[in-house]
């Protein structure tokens, strides 16, 4: 089996020739490559280089991520807060970071309802960056995305698969928290919720179109949805069925019936929320861990249901020795990997610290006990 | 608790903002002590934190019931006749580490902390060493509390240990680590007394050093 079929395999719940392994990449490529942090979140040929250069020596990877989440232009765009970058606001080789600031205002919700998901974009991206007022921000947009597919065909011709074609920030809730702050959001949650709702409609909409437009464009039928604050370990279950789980749900069907797998990646403990998932059409949608769910409960409750990613956690992968990162590996294949439907990774993001030895050992791993006979 | 709850703190305790707000300024008009509204809303916050240990409330609960209990301590406060900090259970500096600048698990901690009576000493994110040292000396702090969520920032946490040390504050003060990197092994190898799994675990750590 080449990466392809091996990915269409898992995710159709059907047993590979051997369990894929495709680590979330992003500023590690700069440590393993020798390139700073700065140079790789600011110059798309490094990147690239730094991100084949990764795959390819520590594999060779099944999948990877274009390093999506250092580059600059990407982030600046996608994320509605203030962020520090290297090189610019932090040294050369530091990790970017976000600025939590009450940076949307409530009335943001109504003005989103009234002006639609992308001309609001552009105005939270004016307002933090003024030289991309108005259509000024459609040129680096545009510069992206013609990079992004050349850089996916680069990656496609050495044989590995385009982990994804767009970066979904997540439904409103996830993406007004960051943007609210925290606590504002906990208030609003409570408060707002008449505004959470009918903005979180507008937002879901404008995004599944940009999103089954955008990975069209780039030609990877795969959208990441990021995930992190709507989880159990911040609002109730019945906040979750409230304010979120509707405009998740719409945004998983309308991407699946485009054709398009979502990779919905689950930071921070998502287990008491596992059942929900099931909701999701079946042997569809990849669920991407970060190492504090339980990744092993996941398999037992949705193992029949949809494929499971993750998750060496990246304080291991810092931290610890190669041999613990393969007996950790090797736990993970062969207890959710058991039967197919699953995908080695790290945990979130490959650590920017983390030894060479412990992200090979993915590999290594999957080499000496990830195949199904 | 909950069946013989008194308006206020079962106010609190139900998230019931506005009537928080209105039964502050009626037992304040009924010439009741700001201290004894404080006592009640704490007993408020308790209840908020059992229901959080019951899975019954989560962070977005505890974070809009601090909101609220801080909305309120903004009225009592100037009006109590002693001051606030002499019923402390007990100040805790609370910082992230140099060369991390995310703030949301500290500020979660911090408001449990306040809202459980202690009084915190923030120095905010990217703090170097030197900072947490002073603001110990300062604040006479017996815990502090360092949170990360990079894993690149566990250096600059060690050399924070270590600038205790060379201060000759580290027999007087207690450190606890957090954030989501955190482990109790990255806790015993850098030499910290205690690794907060989470938010609430970081209060009982405080209740337990401060007792």
């Amino acid at each position: 089996m080449n990466a392809r079929e091996r990915l269409a395999a898992v995710v159709a719940l059907q047993k590979p020739d051997r369990v894929l392994v495709a680590p979330l990449l992003d500023h590690y490529a700069a440590t393993y490559s020798g390139y700073t942090n700065a140079e790789i979140m600011f110059d798309g040929r490094k990147r690239i280089a730094a991100v084949i250069k990764t795959a390819t020596e520590l594999g060779p990877w099944d999948m990877t991520f274009l390093a999506d989440t250092a580059n600059a232009t990407l982030l600046q765009m996608g994320v509605p807060i203030p962020i520090k970058l290297p090189g610019r606001d932090l040294p050369a080789n530091a990790t970017h970071q976000f600025h939590e600031t009450e940076f949307l205002t409530p009335d943001d919700y109504a003005l989103l309802q009234r002006k639609g998901m992308i001309r609001f974009m552009m105005d939270v991206m004016a307002r933090l960056k003024p030289e991309w007022k108005g259509l000024r921000g459609f040129v680096p947009l545009t510069k992206t995305m013609l990079e992004y597919r050349c850089h996916a065909k680069m990656v496609k011709s050495r044989g590995m698969e385009v982990a994804v074609g767009f970066v979904h920030p997540g439904v409103l809730y996830e993406w007004f928290s960051l943007g609210r702050g925290m606590t504002a959001m906990s208030t609003d949650t409570f408060k707002r919720r008449d505004a959470i709702l009918a903005a979180g409609k507008v937002w879901a909409k404008g995004m599944a179109d940009l999103a089954i437009l955008a990975s069209r464009f780039v030609g990877v039928p795969r959208v990441f949805i990021g995930q992190s604050r709507a989880s159990p370990e911040f609002i109730s279950r019945r906040n979750f069925e409230t304010l979120v789980l509707p405009d998740l749900e719409y945004t998983v069907n309308r991407l699946v019936a485009a054709g398009i797998t979502p990779i919905i990646h689950s930071d921070t403990n998502w287990t008491k929320f596992f059942e929900v998932f099931l909701r999701f059409p079946a042997r569809k949608c990849i669920l991407e861990l970060d190492g504090r769910s339980d990744i092993f409960k996941a398999k037992e409750i949705l193992g029949d249901h949809m494929c499971i990613m993750g998750d060496v956690p990246a304080t291991l992968l810092a931290t610890g020795t190669r041999d613990e990162v393969l007996a950790y590996c090797r736990r993970l294949i062969e207890t959710v990997g058991k039967g197919g439907g699953f995908i080695l990774s790290s945990g979130c993001s490959l650590p920017n610290n983390a030894k060479g030895e412990n992200v090979r050992a993915l590999y290594e791993a999957v080499e000496k006990w990830g195949w199904y006979s | 608790m909950s069946n013989d709850m008194n308006g206020l703190v079962k106010a609190l305790a139900d998230l019931d903002e506005g009537g928080v707000e209105t039964l502050v300024r009626e037992s304040l008009s009924q010439g009741m002590a700001p201290e004894a509204i404080i006592t009640e809303l704490s007993a408020g916050m308790a209840e908020v934190g059992e229901r959080f240990r019951q899975e019954e409330y989560f962070l977005t609960e505890l974070i809009y019931s601090g909101d609220i209990f801080k909305n309120a301590m903004t009225v009592l406060k100037p009006l109590c006749k002693t001051a606030a900090d002499a019923k402390t259970r007990g100040v805790v500096v609370m910082g992230t580490v140099q060369g991390d600048i995310h703030d949301l698990g500290k500020n979660i901690v911090v408001t449990l902390l306040e809202c459980a009576g202690f009084t915190v000493v923030d120095i905010g994110v990217d703090a170097p060493a030197q900072r947490f040292v002073e603001a110990v000396a300062q604040s006479q702090a017996v815990l502090v509390g360092m949170s990360m969520l990079l894993t690149t920032a566990f250096d600059a946490a060690r050399e924070t240990i270590a600038a205790f040390t060379q201060a000759n504050l580290r027999d007087k003060v207690k450190i606890m680590i957090g954030g989501s990197v955190t482990t109790d092994a990255v806790c015993q190898d850098m030499g910290a007394d205690f690794w907060g799994r989470d938010a609430t675990a970081a209060v009982d750590i405080a209740r337990e050093v401060c007792q």
